[in-house]
């Protein structure tokens, strides 16, 4: 009954309009902060989501790029290296070693060719073939290679083609003994290989780490000569930031497996304009609903104090203000979370045709946002109103 | 409640004040539940002023008026608006009354503006309109209404609170003596019934209560 009253003595009337536009103002502001939120949360869950990632991605070969000026010296120096272990969206680095020694490997009567060949050694932290296979001591019968898995696409879908050859499958490469003579300084030397793996992430020819080492104090024809290569471990290959670092060092990596970095500035850069566009909307929207609430307060000026002369508290008309104000923010929060649901809904099955998987609700990101937002809609309101009807 | 003046003396009435006696000005004054007070004065001795003074609205005076035991400056809005709501009713002598809303309306604000349950029923608005016959003008906007009419909303309206403590300044001013007795009447049932002291202002001398103290300012 009272609230019926102060409605009819407290008229909100004045301006109207222009509070109709701020309403539509607050709530395309907030459909813009509030949609960047959403949109980067959804990145975030395709980026580290199971399904956009294979293990490859993680891993990036990074070597300087040859130019007519540092052709013949593109080592990474000790000092690059350490440089690149410092950045925080490198996890691990592990330095490329090369063969010191000349090899040349032979197929036998199964697969008839010969050629010579290098070889190189990461870490083994750095590849996927786990167990016995890729193992070496002096022992080992075998040495156990990992080639690149374009090597065996080469050969079957070119070379094998082209001279009438068989093709060849994985499994049968893997059981074919590869006979490897290495120059010596004492002469050549005969081991026999095979392959233990195909990798795509590295395209070059590995042995482990070990009988790298124990071959190169041996057979080392050649003095070391530093790293041209290095392995890295990322989590984020898609990383603007590590894209950038390789282009101002002169460094590249295959980059096929850095492509998404490009939509992903794509989507950093909607995200930006659209959370900038609503925040600077919402700093509007604000200012014009505090105009608001001091032109309704000071057109009853005269009313309020006649209120507060017949007892009304500043407590019970700051309620009531409260109560005619803020439910308008709540309703709009309200409406643009639902036309965010139903945006999110509609977007994700439409990428669930190009199989990318988000969630079909809304993130929890974009709640928090909605409810902060309805936070600092709630404090200024009370601010406005109290330091108004203090001024009465 | 009770309020109590002492050495009050309002700035824009200094000069004048210091040529003749008053038993309110200047001197201690106590008001309370019980007691009806009649304070006759002039035109311009400052009957408003001191009404406004009691009531809180202004506070352009030297001395001390306390609320009880507090002094009433020292007391922060929400403490004036509780008194207000439950201690002390007043009859303005301008009415004050919000023209645009009817006659019901003003009073039922009065009924309903403290927190708690209203004092009284809304059917004892009815009943009082009747009682100084302005029941036909209820649903009447104030604004339109002549100022007997309005006087007598004013005083329903302040009657329709609980308080303590009523004042009112020349309240029966634009009524005639019959109108005037039954309002008078209404009045002193109601103080009776909380066992509420009164303070009148007025020019003239009357007899429509039974006062307890005569003061002159």
């Amino acid at each position: 009954m009272l609230n019926t009253l102060l409605k009819k003595i407290i008229k909100t009337g004045a301006g109207r309009f222009r509070y109709v536009l701020a309403m539509v103002g607050l709530t395309v502001a907030l459909l813009l902060i509030l949609a960047a939120i959403q949109l980067q949360a959804n990145y975030w869950q395709l980026l580290k989501g199971g399904g956009a990632q294979d293990s490859i991605a993680n891993f990036l070969v990074i070597n300087k790029v040859v130019t007519n000026q540092n052709a013949g010296n593109t080592n990474l120096t000790n000092q690059d290296i350490e440089d690149l272990k410092k950045q925080p969206f490198i996890q691990a680095v592990g330095v490329v070693t090369p063969s010191r020694f000349k090899v040349a490997a032979s197929g036998g009567s199964a697969m008839p060719f010969y050629t010579d060949m290098f070889f190189e050694s990461v870490p083994d932290q750095f590849l996927d073939i786990t167990g016995g296979d890729w193992k070496w001591d002096d022992q080992t019968q075998f040495i156990p290679i990992v080639i690149p898995n374009q090597f065996l696409d080469m050969y079957n879908f070119g070379f094998a083609k082209s001279q009438n050859l068989p093709q060849l499958s994985h499994e049968l490469v893997k059981s074919i003994p590869i006979r490897i003579d290495i120059q010596t300084p004492t002469g050549q030397k005969s081991f026999y290989a095979k392959v233990a793996g195909f990798s795509d992430r590295i395209s070059s020819i590995l042995v482990p780490q070990a009988f790298m080492e124990w071959a190169n104090k041996n057979f080392a024809t050649e003095p070391p000569k530093g790293a041209s290569r290095v392995i890295i471990r990322t989590d984020d290959p898609s990383n603007p930031k590590l894209i950038e670092y390789l282009d101002s060092h002169h460094m590249t990596t295959d980059m096929e497996k850095t492509r998404f970095s490009k939509y992903r500035q794509i989507v950093g850069f909607v995200v930006q304009v659209s959370g900038f566009t609503g925040l600077a909307m919402f700093l509007f929207a604000l200012l014009i609903f505090s105009l608001f609430i001091e032109l309704t307060i000071a057109s009853c000026r005269e009313e309020i104090r006649l209120l507060v002369t017949l007892g009304a508290s500043p407590g019970q008309l700051r309620k009531f203000l409260m109560k005619t104000f803020y439910p308008a923010n709540i309703v709009i929060a309200i409406i643009v979370l639902v036309i965010l649901s139903i945006l999110q809904w509609l977007l994700s099955g439409l990428l669930a045709h190009e199989s990318m998987t988000i969630s079909p609700v809304i993130s929890l990101y974009t709640m928090v946002g909605a409810v902060i937002v309805l936070l600092i809609l709630w404090w200024v309101h009370v601010r406005t109103i109290k330091r108004q009807i203090a001024g009465t | 409640m009770e309020i109590t003046l002492e050495n009050i003396i309002p700035i824009p009435l200094k000069e004048n004040l210091e040529k003749r006696p008053s038993q309110v000005w200047q001197s201690k004054v106590h008001f309370g539940p019980g007691t009806k007070v009649k304070i006759k004065a002039p035109s311009g001795t400052g009957k408003t002023t001191l009404v406004h003074f009691l009531y809180g609205l202004r506070a352009d005076y030297t001395g001390t008026l306390h609320w009880d035991t507090k002094a009433l400056n020292k007391l922060d809005a929400d403490q004036v608006a509780r008194y207000r709501q439950s201690e002390i009713s007043v009859v303005f002598q301008d009415l004050r009354l919000f023209a645009h809303l009817t006659a019901r309306e003003n009073i039922e604000l009065n009924r309903v503006l403290q927190p708690k349950e209203p004092y009284y029923p809304d059917t004892v608005i009815q009943e009082m309109a009747t009682t100084l016959q302005v029941d036909h003008i209820l649903d009447q906007a104030c604004g339109i209404c002549s100022y007997g009419e309005q006087q007598r909303v004013a005083i329903i309206r302040a009657l329709v609170q609980p308080f303590s403590l009523l004042i009112m300044d020349e309240p029966f001013s634009h009524l005639d003596q019959n109108n005037a007795q039954k309002a008078a009447a209404l009045i002193d049932s109601e103080c009776d019934k909380r066992g509420a002291g009164l303070v009148l202002t007025d020019l003239e001398e009357d007899s429509f209560f039974n006062y307890n103290t005569y003061l002159s300012l």
